[in-house]
C-alpha cells in the first residue's frame, strides 16, 4: 500500500496544478510527444505515454475532477532528421512536450534552454523513479540535475555465428564458454581476427564476411576505443584523446581490411542487406544491438536465434584493454514551455509511463532492456529469454557514453578518422595527426590530449 | 514618358518583395552568423548567465579562478528567516511554516532532495509534490544551475552569495556563464588549419569542372545536336528518357543507382560470371566514386542544356542547313558553321548558371555517397551541410556552417562577375527603343 | 533533314548511352511488384503488397492523399507565383526604362551564386519572425523567391526577341505601357511561360530540403519528405516499399512531361542578345 501513498501525493499534484486551488473546472491538455530513431517495432515510446494518460485521468476522476489529456504522437524514424526538428522548433516556440531523444543531447539542449530538468517537477524519491537502476537515472543527469527519465535500456553485444566455430574447431563446451572468456579479457580482438580469417579459409563465408561490423556511424564504435583502454571523458567532466587507444582502435580496422576479413567499401551497406546477412549465417563474427533480436528474429526469419548464435560483450582489444558494451538509454525530455502546468503534467506522465509493466511493453516489443529494477518480476519481462540473459550478461557492464557539451564535435570528428583510415585513404598515423588537429583548433581546451 | 519609369518599378516590386524577404536578408544574416560560434548549444536567438559544473570547469581552465570556482559549485538551500517570511508572504500554510521553523532554522542542505525530505517529514507537509518543490525554491542560498536573464541579474545573485567579485572577474565569469552566442573570428581560422580543407577544396573545383565540361555543356550539346538529326518521333523519345533523372525525386534516382552499383547489384551479378567479384562498385574505390557522382550528377546536369541547345537549335533557320547542304557541307561542317556559332550565347549561359548550381549542389553526393569513401568525395557545399544542419551525433554548427557557405558566396559572387563579363553584360541590356 | 543525313548512327550511340537509364527504370518498377532477391535479376513472383500504402496508412505516417494533396498544393502555388511575379519583372528589365536596370539583373544572376541550403537557418529565423514557420504557405513563398531569380532570366530572355514593332504599334493605337503588355506581349511569349511553368511545377514537385526543414509537421508533409523517411537507417529499412511509393511519386510528373514535353523545347527564345 506505500507504494500508493506516493501515488496519491502525484494525483493531488496534478489534480491541484490542474484546477488552481479552486477545482471544479473541467482541464484540457494537449500534449505532444516526438520519437527520434522509432521504427515500427518502437511504437511504445508513444503509446507509452497514452496509457499513462488514461491512468492519470482515471485518477482524476476518482477525486471527481475532469482532466482531458489528448496526446499527439510523432515518430521520426531518423535521428538527424529528428534533432534538426526539434531544434528549430524550439527556436520556434512549438517545441513537443516530450521528446523522445539519446542521452546525450541533454548536454547541448540544456546549455541552450531547450528542455528543463524533470526533477523540479516529481519527487525522485517516489515510486517509480526510486526503483530505476542508479547508472540510467545517472545517464539521464547532466551538471548534476537530473534532467529525464530513461525511456529505455540496451547494450551493444559481439555475434558468433555458432556452426563456424564448430568447424573451426570451437567445442559445444567452448562456446558456451566463451562469454566468461570475453568478459575475462582472455578473448580479445585480435582472437576475433584470427577466427574470422579461419572462417572465410574454410569457405564457409565470403571475402570480407568474416568480421562484419557496423555500416555507418553510430555510438558502437566507441566501444572498440573503450576495448584498447580509451577514455572518452575524465572525472572533471572533461573529454580524453587518448592516441594510443585511438591508434589501436583505428588499426585494428585497417588490420581486418588488410587480412581480407573485413571489405574496404563496407561502410554504406544497405541496412537490409546487412541485417538478412547477418541473421541467415552470411556473417562469421560481427557486433550489433540488443534490440536486433527483434529484427533478427521477426523479419529476417531467424527461427533458432539461441541455436544458431552466440553473443559476447565486446572483447578487450588487447592485453591492456577491457571487455565492455555500450548502452544508449533514450531519456524522455521535457521541454521548456510558456505553460508551466502542462510542463508538470507532461512530467506526471512521463514517471507514470517509467513505471514497469508499461515500460516492460516497450522493452518486450522492441528488445530493448529494463530500465527498473522490479520489471524482472514483471511476468512478461522475465518470461523473455533474450531480455532475461542480455541483462545479465551486457548490462552490468555497460559504459555510456558522456553527457558533454562538445561530445558531438569529438564524435564527428572520431568518425571521419576512422572512415579515412578503414577506407585507405589516409594511413592510421596520419588519420590520428589529421584527428589531433581538427580536435585542437575545434575543441581547445575542452578536451585533453594524451 | 517618366510612367514608364514608374511602371517598371511597379511590375519589379512583387520580385523585390520575395527576393528582398526570403533571399538577401537571409543572405546578409547568414554573413553575421558566419561570425558567431551558434550552434545547438548556444541556440539560435539569445542565451542567459547559468553557473554550471562544466562553465566552473571553464573558469578553472580558461582564467584560472578555481577558488571561486569552487565556492560557486556548492548547493545550499539554508532555512531561514528570509526564507519563511518569504513563504508566509506566497500564502504557505502557517502551520507549516512554524514547524519548519521549529525543526529546521539555521539548518543547511547540500541537495535539493535532502531539503525536500526534511519538509516531507513534517507532520504539515504540502500534500503536492509541486508544492514541495515551490516552498524548497524559497530557501536556495546558491547560484549553481540558476538561469539569469542578464549578467546583472547573476552578478547580484552571487554578491548575495557573498562572494562579491572584482571587474577581472566579473568579465572573466560573464565569459563562461554565458550560455548564448557571441562573435568570433575562430571560424576561419578553424578552417585555415583544418587539414581537409584542401582536400575539400580541390574535390570541389574538380567536381564542378569534371561534371560541367563533360556533362552540363558537352554531352548537352552532343544530346541537342543528335536529336536535332533525328526524325520527330525518336528526338522526343530520347529527349524524354534523358529528362527523366531532373523530374525524379534525388532519393530515388540515386537509390537506382545504387541498385547498379551495390554489392548485390546489376554489375556486380552481371559481372560476376565474367570473373569479377561481386563488390560495391560505387564506394570501392575513390575513381569508382568519383566517376558514379559524376554520371550521377551529369545525367540530372545534361538535361538542362540539351532542353536550352535544342530549343537554340530549333531557332535556327532551317533555310541556312538548306542552303548549306547544297554547297554540299557535310554533318561536322553544318555543327562546325552553323550551329555552334548561333549557340554561343547559350553555351555561355548554361556554362556560367551551372558552374553556380553545381558549386552549392550536393544532395546527391549526400545521398549516394555521403562524401565517402573516407572523404575521398567530400565538396564544400556537402561539408557545409553536414557541419550546420545535419550529422548523426546532432552537433549542429550553425556558425561554422555559415562561414563555410561565406567562402562559397565569395567564390561564386567573383565567378558570376567573371561570367558577366564573358557575356559582354551590356549587350544584354540595350536601352529601350520605345520612350 | 535531308535523307544524306543518315539518322540511325545518332540513334544508336545514344541508344547506347541511354540503356543504363532505362534499365534502371524498368528494374525500379519491377521491385516494386515482386520479392524478388537482392542479386537475382529474374522477378520471381506477382504482389501488390509494396503498394498497400495506397489503401492503408502506414502507422505513425500520414495518409499518401494528404501528402499527395499537399505536394500538389505546394507545387502549383508555387509555379502561379514564379510565373505572375518573373513575367512581370522579366518584362521591367527587358522593356522599361528604370534607374539602375542593368544592376537588376546582375545582381540575379549573382544571387544564383548563393547556397540555398546554407541560407536555411536564417530562412528558418524569418518565417518564425513573420510566423509562417511549418505552415505550407511558408515553405511556398521560399521555394518560389528562390525559384525567381531563374525565372526573371528566362523570361527577360524571352522578351527581348518579342519585336518592338508590336509594341510601338500598341502604343500607337493609344494603349498604354502596362495595357500593351498584357495585351499585345505576353501572348506573345505564351511558349516561355508554358515552359517556365512546367519548369518550376517541377522543381516544386521535386522540392525536398526546404519542406524537411521547414514544415516538419505531419499535417504539411509532402511526398518527398514522405519518401525519405522510408529508408532511415538501422531498423526503419524498407526498400521496396520505398520503390513502390517512390514510383507512385514520380508517375504523375512523367505524364505530365509526356503530355508537355513539346512546349519544354520553347524554353530557350534564341534571342538574349537585346
Amino acid at each position: 500500500m506505500i507504494r500508493y501513498k506516493n501515488t496519491f501525493a502525484m494525483l493531488a499534484t496534478a489534480v491541484m496544478l490542474t484546477f488552481g486551488t479552486s477545482g471544479a473546472m473541467a482541464a484540457e491538455y494537449t500534449i505532444s510527444v516526438w520519437s527520434g530513431g522509432s521504427g515500427p517495432n518502437d511504437n511504445y515510446r508513444i503509446d507509452a505515454i497514452k496509457l499513462a494518460a488514461t491512468l492519470l485521468e482515471a485518477e482524476a476522476e476518482v477525486l471527481g475532477e475532469d482532466l482531458k489529456i489528448t496526446i499527439e504522437g510523432k515518430p521520426y524514424t531518423q535521428w538527424d532528421e529528428f534533432k534538426q526538428a526539434v531544434t528549430l522548433a524550439a527556436e520556434a516556440g512549438t517545441a513537443p512536450n516530450i521528446v523522445v531523444a539519446g542521452h546525450e543531447d541533454i548536454a547541448a539542449w540544456s546549455q541552450s534552454g531547450l528542455i528543463v530538468p524533470i526533477e523540479d517537477y516529481v519527487d525522485l524519491d517516489s515510486w517509480p523513479i526510486n526503483d530505476i537502476y542508479d547508472n540510467l537515472m545517472q545517464i539521464s543527469s547532466f551538471n548534476g540535475k537530473v534532467y529525464g527519465l530513461p525511456q529505455d535500456a540496451e547494450s551493444r553485444p559481439f555475434f558468433f555465428w555458432k556452426d563456424y566455430m564448430r568447424t573451426i574447431g570451437y567445442s559445444d563446451a567452448d562456446i558456451n564458454a566463451l562469454p566468461a572468456k570475453v568478459q575475462a579479457g582472455d578473448y580479445t580482438l585480435q582472437n576475433v581476427l584470427t577466427d574470422a580469417k579461419k572462417i572465410q579459409d574454410a569457405g564457409l563465408v565470403k571475402p570480407g564476411y568474416g568480421f562484419y561490423p557496423r555500416v555507418s556511424n553510430g555510438p558502437d564504435y566507441w566501444q572498440f576505443y573503450t576495448s584498447f583502454g580509451g577514455q572518452i571523458e575524465n572525472s572533471d567532466g572533461k573529454l580524453v584523446f587518448d592516441k594510443a587507444a585511438m591508434t589501436k582502435f583505428y588499426q585494428f580496422f585497417v588490420d581486418a581490411v588488410a587480412l581480407g576479413v573485413t571489405r574496404k567499401n563496407h561502410i554504406g551497406t544497405p541496412w537490409d542487406q546487412w541485417y538478412g546477412e547477418v541473421a541467415n549465417g552470411k556473417a562469421g563474427l560481427w557486433h550489433g544491438g540488443t534490440w536486433h533480436y527483434a529484427r533478427y528474429t521477426k523479419k529476417e526469419g531467424q527461427k533458432d536465434f539461441f541455436g544458431n548464435i552466440q553473443f559476447t560483450l565486446i572483447p578487450a582489444g588487447d592485453a591492456g584493454g577491457k571487455a565492455n558494451t555500450l548502452t544508449h538509454p533514450l531519456v524522455y525530455l521535457l521541454t521548456k514551455q510558456a505553460d508551466d502546468d502542462a510542463v508538470a503534467i507532461a512530467a506526471e506522465l512521463v514517471k507514470i509511463a517509467s513505471e514497469p509493466r508499461i515500460n516492460t511493453l516497450h522493452a518486450i516489443k522492441s528488445a530493448h532492456l529494463g530500465i527498473t529494477r522490479s520489471q524482472s518480476s514483471v511476468d512478461l519481462y522475465s518470461g523473455d529469454r533474450w531480455a532475461r540473459e542480455a541483462t545479465k550478461r551486457l548490462l552490468p557492464h555497460a559504459t555510456a557514453m558522456p553527457n558533454n557539451v562538445s561530445f558531438g564535435q569529438y564524435w564527428e570528428i572520431m568518425w571521419g578518422g576512422l572512415e579515412g583510415s578503414w577506407t585507405g585513404q589516409k594511413s592510421v598515423s596520419d588519420a590520428i595527426a589529421d584527428v589531433e588537429t581538427e580536435l585542437k583548433t575545434t575543441l581547445g581546451d575542452k578536451i585533453v590530449i594524451r | 514618358m517618366g510612367n514608364s519609369k514608374h511602371l517598371g518599378l511597379y511590375m519589379l516590386a512583387p520580385a523585390f518583395l520575395f527576393v528582398i524577404v526570403f533571399f538577401l536578408t537571409p543572405v546578409l544574416l547568414t554573413g553575421v552568423f558566419g561570425f558567431t560560434n551558434m550552434s545547438t548549444a548556444t541556440g539560435i536567438t539569445g542565451g542567459s548567465y547559468m553557473v554550471s559544473q562544466s562553465s566552473m570547469q571553464a573558469l578553472k581552465d580558461r582564467h584560472d579562478l578555481s577558488e571561486i570556482a569552487k565556492k560557486l559549485s556548492q548547493v545550499i538551500y539554508t532555512i531561514d528567516e528570509e526564507g519563511l517570511n518569504a513563504a508566509a508572504q506566497e500564502g504557505v500554510d502557517a502551520g507549516t511554516l512554524a514547524e519548519l521553523k521549529a525543526g529546521f532554522l539555521g539548518q543547511s542542505f547540500q541537495k535539493r532532495r535532502a531539503v525536500e525530505r526534511a519538509i516531507k517529514s513534517l507532520d504539515n507537509r504540502p500534500s503536492s509534490t509541486r508544492a514541495i518543490k515551490k516552498l524548497s525554491a524559497l530557501f536556495e542560498r546558491s547560484v549553481l544551475n540558476i538561469r539569469y536573464d542578464t549578467e546583472v541579474d547573476l552578478f547580484a545573485a552571487i554578491d548575495k552569495f557573498g562572494l562579491p567579485l572584482s571587474v577581472a572577474e566579473k568579465t572573466a565569469m560573464s565569459d563562461v556563464t554565458y550560455t548564448g552566442w557571441v562573435f568570433t573570428t575562430d571560424n576561419f581560422k578553424r578552417m585555415i588549419s583544418l587539414p581537409d580543407t584542401m582536400t575539400t577544396l580541390i574535390n570541389t573545383l574538380f567536381y564542378v569542372f569534371v561534371t560541367l565540361i563533360v556533362f552540363n555543356t558537352g554531352f548537352a550539346l552532343v544530346l541537342a545536336i543528335s536529336t536535332h538529326y533525328m526524325d520527330a518521333a525518336s528526338a522526343g523519345f530520347f529527349r524524354s528518357v534523358w529528362l527523366l533523372p531532373r523530374i525524379t525525386p534525388p532519393v530515388l534516382y540515386v537509390l537506382m543507382w545504387k541498385w547498379l552499383a551495390w554489392d548485390t547489384g546489376f554489375l556486380s551479378t552481371v559481372l560476376g560470371p565474367l570473373g569479377f567479384e561481386p563488390r560495391n562498385w560505387m564506394l570501392d574505390t575513390p575513381a569508382n566514386a568519383w566517376t558514379f557522382i559524376i554520371l550521377i550528377n551529369g545525367m540530372v546536369g545534361a538535361s538542362m542544356g540539351m532542353l536550352i541547345f535544342s530549343s537554340a537549335i530549333k531557332a535556327i533557320p532551317s533555310s541556312l542547313f538548306y542552303a548549306s547542304e547544297v554547297d554540299g557541307a557535310n554533318r561536322m561542317q553544318q555543327v562546325r558553321h552553323i550551329i555552334l556559332p548561333q549557340l554561343r550565347f547559350p553555351i555561355l549561359f548554361i556554362t556560367s548558371y551551372q558552374t553556380l548550381s553545381l558549386l552549392t549542389s550536393f544532395e546527391y553526393i549526400l545521398l549516394a555517397t555521403e562524401g565517402g569513401p573516407g572523404g575521398a568525395t567530400e565538396v564544400w557545399a556537402l561539408t557545409t551541410y553536414l557541419k550546420a544542419l545535419s550529422n548523426y551525433a546532432g552537433a549542429l554548427e550553425y556558425g561554422y556552417g555559415a562561414a563555410l557557405a561565406l567562402v562559397l558566396v565569395v567564390v561564386g559572387v567573383f565567378l558570376s562577375i567573371l561570367y558577366l563579363k564573358l557575356f559582354d553584360f551590356k549587350t544584354l541590356t540595350a536601352p529601350p527603343k520605345i520612350e | 533533314m535531308s535523307g544524306n543525313y543518315r539518322k540511325w548512327p545518332m540513334i544508336l550511340f545514344l541508344g547506347f548511352m541511354t540503356t543504363p537509364i532505362i534499365l534502371m527504370y524498368v528494374y525500379l518498377f519491377l521491385d516494386t511488384v515482386t520479392n524478388s532477391p537482392p542479386g537475382s535479376m529474374i522477378p520471381n513472383e506477382f504482389t501488390t503488397e509494396h503498394w498497400r500504402f495506397l489503401w492503408e496508412t502506414i502507422p505513425g505516417r500520414p495518409s499518401i492523399w494528404a501528402a499527395t494533396w499537399n505536394t500538389l498544393l505546394f507545387a502549383t502555388s508555387t509555379t502561379l507565383i514564379v510565373l505572375v511575379v518573373s513575367s512581370a519583372a522579366g518584362y521591367a528589365l527587358s522593356r522599361l526604362n528604370m534607374p539602375a536596370r542593368s544592376f537588376f539583373l546582375g545582381s540575379i544572376m549573382v544571387l544564383h551564386a548563393f547556397p540555398t541550403v546554407t541560407l536555411l537557418i536564417a530562412i528558418f529565423l524569418i518565417l518564425q519572425m513573420v510566423g509562417l514557420y511549418n505552415t505550407l504557405i511558408g515553405v511556398i513563398l521560399v521555394k518560389a523567391s528562390l525559384e525567381l531569380p531563374f525565372g526573371i532570366w528566362i523570361m527577360k530572355g524571352f522578351y527581348d526577341t518579342v519585336p518592338w514593332e508590336i509594341e510601338m504599334a500598341g502604343i500607337q493605337d493609344g494603349a498604354s505601357r502596362f495595357q500593351v503588355w498584357t495585351k499585345l506581349v505576353l501572348p506573345q511569349v505564351k511558349p516561355a511561360i508554358m515552359a517556365l511553368g512546367i519548369f518550376s511545377f517541377l522543381a516544386g514537385w521535386s522540392e525536398f530540403i526546404l519542406p524537411l526543414v521547414l514544415a516538419p509537421d505531419n499535417k504539411v508533409q509532402v511526398l518527398s519528405v514522405y519518401l525519405a523517411a522510408l529508408i532511415a537507417d538501422d531498423n526503419n529499412f524498407d526498400m521496396a516499399l520505398f520503390k513502390s511509393v517512390g514510383v507512385f511519386y514520380v508517375v504523375p510528373v512523367i505524364i505530365l512531361f509526356v503530355f508537355f514535353q513539346n512546349k519544354l523545347m520553347n524554353i530557350y527564345s534564341g534571342g538574349n542578345k537585346g
